[in-house]
């Protein structure tokens, strides 16, 4: 690359923030805010030009005076919109996950300092949030972007915006975090029954018996049945957990590539694995996931849930 | 580059601008839109400013209506319902100001009752951006008519509220922001103003004025109130019942008698039998020769539509811009000229407040310029025989031009004339019928019998109109002549020369030497300030009113002369105009970064608590007691009293003040939380330090 184009590069990266180079905690510094009028403050500078015209046309002193007062309370806007941004601190949180079709949600903190930011927006992708951020406590913000194909779901640049106090100002500043969240294949709608586990035994035709014994409890999962919510936990505000029964779930699953009929696809197979997965998780059976390049042993809970959709949403879309 | 532009949505993204406006944001607009209405109310027909007034309370009234009745269709008036109305209005509006609606004044009107109109059919956030504009250019309109320190005032509640309605307007469609109270809003748009003003104040004085107007100023200051180009019955009368400033002055030594101040304005030599009309002005006049006593003196005129530049018979000099040493030779003639007639005539219509210093030599005579203008005023048209007749035989007795105007005058002082404001209407031979019918008349009437018997007798003579007298305000010490001070005298060619001669004078001598109020018979309507008795109202008036010149010295006539002036006080005339820009900047420079410096303070002020309570926090962590990252200040604080209970006061006192001043909602009262503040900086100086807390602790 020859220095020249280095250094547009380098500019370009500081001008727009297209690299998810921020690290960690971002200070927004004058460096990083820019700041123009919006429309309105457009607008409200032209009528203050044609106001400054009309005066001195007619040698209005008094219209001249008024209309350098409101030209001073436009500046002064300017200055208290830029201040409302300046010296904020933003730090990425977390990325999470979520199924194709739904939203990944990013949280990010700002952390204002000792003054009082109101009316700050974040926003990335089509995705918007505002909010006010009172002086001294860090606030969480979310932000969902859509995903819409299954993978990696960056975060991408995200806007920090302002027009407080009157809205003839934005002043705004790019941070861009490599933020990454997961979005998992979407599950198939109606998929076939669980596949059986080593031992022959079909666990969903089984279902749960009274005799069945609690085995513990375990995170609670979206899905879950209601009549497995651990209830009495959930009202004691301990949070919500699953109860898990011993014998209910029946043997562990072997949720394997190649037992698929050979004319899926590979989203198609992706898709109905993705349903097992969450299908065993729902009748608390450990399951193996066995796929080209990977082999997760037979386990169950949240972890090996997620180890399983994360392998499944990085699978690459061409067999190799 | 190109590209990194392109997906740059962010600065001018529009998302929000249809949305709907709330109805707290309509209330906002609408008060900003009556505190720009009510100044320029009074200046405009009052039709045209009740139906303004009345569109901004008719939305008012829907407004209530759709809360009063939440589910309801909003109540809303077609778009086309509303342009049809605005062309009729227009219309309407043409009519009333005599057909042409392209002046200013009707566009005036036009703009009030438009933005009453938008406002009623505002509905989206653009509309509301629309509304504060209009209002913005609406709040200069009335500087058009009144410049005075009232309408200055009248302005600020306009510019009080700008700040609050654009802040509520700023908020699109969140519902989950409270728009803060009328006041705090108000007061916030206070500290904005206060933190601008610096730079307001350094625009005012240093963006330069103009020396003229840009575009013409068609039609419209000739419409104001002051003396006429034409004289007939009845036309200065009129004037009388006017309180109206006509000019101020300051003279520079002392005043001349009241019976010298002769203001010269037009003078009148076309005569149709009724009504008398100037001749085409020639601006060849020579200036009298200053061989008398001359006064020196600076008038401050008020527009008056026309290019008559007032000054005491005779001018012995062109007027000069206020600043004497200043000002060419150039721009001094080209501000005005001299007729042969004596009368300054200025060469564009005086629309604006102008300030210029003058010198006049008193004497009532000087000589014709030419034998034509001599003849032109001998004429007389056909017509008033019985006066005709009267000056012929009158002249017969008198051969001496001079014998014959005493004669005349001594007609008018033995003869039952009466000089009144309310003299019958004079309709088929007006001279005739005034003369020897009803003997009953103002100004106007005694000067153009005087001039008809004079020019009867073949002697040259016409009217010369302009302002007799004139009050000196005691409180300024400066001479106020106003409308009714107008007045008509006469001029007749005696010996070769153009003399003075006041009729008036000879029937009603109180007018000439103590004025309007003292000459008038008692049941005569005469305007309160011309009146010698106002008493404590009159008084209060000439105080208002040396107020009110000096705010129009300072302030309204701070023009392009003030400027200059200024300037060159200031030795700005050293530098290039891109040096003063370039001062400029950096003054703005600097004022951006004392405000941020300002602001930070304040921040800093904010951030008091939170400093202190770090130092306890480290001091007690030295002392062998860490706060724990989720411990609150009210369970840290119970926490350090439990271990030191000899200064369980001073912990819970600092933990209560400090979780309310974080935590609490004291942030809008700030006596509080000086209260507070103070509890926490005493409650500390209590504790020891650390070594002493930590061998406390033992």
């Amino acid at each position: 690359m020859p220095p020249a184009a280095g250094l547009l590069a380098r500019w370009r990266q500081r001008l727009f923030r297209g690299a998810p180079a921020d690290r960690d905690l971002v200070v927004l510094r004058h460096s990083r805010i820019y700041i123009l009028p919006t429309r309105r403050g457009i607008a409200v500078m032209i009528t203050l030009l044609l106001m400054l015209l009309t005066s001195l046309n007619y040698a209005l002193s008094l219209g001249l005076a008024v209309t350098f007062l409101l030209a001073g309370l436009t500046a002064a806007a300017l200055l208290h919109t830029f201040r409302n941004l300046a010296g904020m601190e933003v730090k990425p949180l977390a990325a999470g996950d979520t199924f194709v079709g739904g939203k990944v949600a990013f949280s990010l903190a700002l952390m204002p300092g000792a003054a009082t930011r109101l009316a700050v927006t974040l926003s990335a992708r089509k995705s918007r949030v505002m909010a006010d951020v009172p002086a001294g406590a860090a606030r969480t913000v979310a932000l969902e972007i859509p995903a819409p194909t299954r993978g990696r779901v960056a975060l991408g640049r995200v806007t920090l915006s302002s027009t407080y106090p009157l809205g003839l100002w934005k002043a705004w500043a790019y941070v861009h975090f490599p933020l990454v969240g997961l979005a998992f294949p979407a599950p198939e709608a109606s998929p076939p029954p669980l596949p059986f586990g080593p031992g022959g035994a079909d666990a969903v035709a089984r279902g749960r018996g009274e005799d069945a014994d609690l085995a513990g409890l375990r995170d609670y999962q979206r899905g879950d049945p209601p009549q497995r919510v651990a209830w009495k936990a959930v009202a004691r505000g301990a949070g919500w957990y699953t109860k898990a029964f011993e014998g209910a779930g029946g043997g562990p699953v072997v949720l394997d590539w190649r037992t698929l009929p050979e004319h899926m696809d590979v989203e198609a197979r992706l898709s109905r694995l993705s349903a097992w997965v969450l299908g065993a998780e729902r009748a608390a059976r450990p399951f193996a996931l066995s796929m080209p390049g990977l082999a997760l042993p037979a386990a169950q809970g949240r972890e090996h849930r997620r180890a399983a959709l994360s392998a499944l949403a990085l699978f690459p879309a061409e067999l190799p | 580059m190109i590209a990194a532009w392109r997906n740059r949505p962010e600065w001018l993204h529009n998302e929000g601008a249809v949305l709907p406006l709330k109805a707290l944001q309509i209330r906002w607009l609408g008060a900003l839109l009556l505190a720009a209405q009510v100044p320029l109310a009074v200046h405009l027909p009052i039709w045209v400013a009740l139906f303004g007034a009345m569109l901004v309370a008719l939305r008012f009234a829907l407004l209530r209506r759709d809360r009063l009745r939440p589910h309801a269709k909003p109540a809303r008036i077609p778009s086309w319902a509303l342009a049809l109305f605005a062309v009729v209005l227009g219309i309407a509006i043409r009519q009333s100001y005599g057909g042409y609606l392209l002046g200013r004044d009707p566009c005036v009107a036009l703009l009030y009752v438009l933005a009453g109109l938008k406002f009623l059919e505002a509905r989206t956030l653009r509309d509301g951006t629309l509304l504060v504009c209009v209002t913005m250019a609406l709040v200069i309109t009335p500087f058009f008519y009144d410049q005075s320190m009232l309408a200055a005032i009248a302005a600020l509640p306009v510019i009080l509220l700008m700040g609050g309605t654009l802040d509520g307007l700023a908020r699109p469609g969140a519902d989950d922001f409270e728009f803060e109270a009328w006041g705090t809003a108000v007061k916030r748009t206070l500290v904005m103003i206060a933190q601008g003003l610096p730079l307001a104040l350094l625009a005012f004085f240093l963006f330069p004025r103009l020396t003229g107007p840009l575009w013409g100023l068609p039609r419209d200051a000739a419409a104001s109130t002051g003396l006429s180009d034409r004289m007939s019955p009845g036309s200065i009368s009129e004037l009388s019942q006017s309180d109206a400033v006509a000019f101020r002055v300051d003279f520079d030594g002392a005043i001349p008698e009241r019976r010298e101040r002769y203001w010269r304005g037009p003078v009148l030599s076309r005569f149709d039998g009724r009504t008398w009309t100037p001749l085409p002005p020639r601006t060849d006049g020579v200036l009298a020769p200053a061989d008398g006593p001359v006064v020196s003196y600076t008038v401050a005129l008020e527009p008056n539509g026309h290019g008559w530049l007032f000054a005491l018979d005779l001018p012995a000099q062109l007027p000069q811009l206020t600043q004497a040493d200043g000002a060419s030779d150039e721009e001094t003639r080209s501000l005005a000229q001299l007729t042969r007639e004596q009368q300054l005539l200025a060469r564009v219509p005086v629309t604006q407040p102008l300030r210029y210093v003058q010198k006049s030599v008193l004497r009532g005579s000087y000589p014709p310029a030419s034998q034509r203008e001599v003849d032109l005023n001998r004429a007389l048209p056909p017509g008033n025989p019985r006066s005709v007749d009267f000056a012929r035989e009158l002249r017969a007795a008198h051969p001496d031009e001079r014998d014959y105007v005493l004669a005349v005058l001594r007609h008018f002082r033995a003869e039952p004339f009466v000089y009144t404001l309310a003299p019958p209407r004079y309709t088929g031979e007006p001279v005739d019928e005034f003369l020897f019918g009803a003997k009953r008349g103002f100004c106007e009437h005694y000067a153009s019998a005087f001039v008809v018997l004079m020019r009867a007798a073949g002697i040259p003579a016409r009217v010369v109109t302009g302002y007799q007298g004139g009050d000196v305000n005691p409180r300024g010490g400066y001479m106020i002549v106003r409308q009714s001070d107008a007045h008509a005298w006469a001029e007749a060619l005696i010996g070769g020369m153009w003399q003075r001669v006041d009729p008036t004078a000879a029937v009603s001598p109180l007018r000439i030497e103590r004025g309007l109020g003292a000459a008038l018979p008692a049941g005569d309507p005469i305007p309160l300030l011309a009146r010698l008795d106002g008493g404590w109202l009159k008084s209060f008036q000439l105080a208002w009113d040396a107020v009110n010149h000096q705010w129009r010295r300072n302030v309204v006539n701070f023009d392009f002369e003030r400027q200059r002036e200024l300037w060159r006080a200031l030795s700005f005339d050293r530098y290039a105009p891109w040096q003063i820009v370039a001062g400029f900047l950096g003054l703005a420079a600097l004022w951006a970064l004392a405000v941020l410096a300002w602001l930070a303070l304040k921040r800093r002020r904010q951030e008091r608590a939170l400093v202190l309570w770090d130092e306890v926090c480290r001091r007690l962590a030295r002392a062998g007691l860490a706060r724990a990252p989720h411990e609150g200040p009210l369970a840290f604080a119970a926490r350090a009293a439990a271990r030191w209970p000899q200064f369980a006061i001073a912990f819970h006192a600092i933990g209560q003040s400090f979780a309310t001043l974080r935590y609490g909602d004291t942030g809008e009262r700030p006596r509080e939380r000086a209260a507070m503040l103070s509890t926490l900086e005493r409650a500390i100086e209590v504790l020891p330090g650390a070594g002493a807390l930590r061998d406390a602790a033992g």
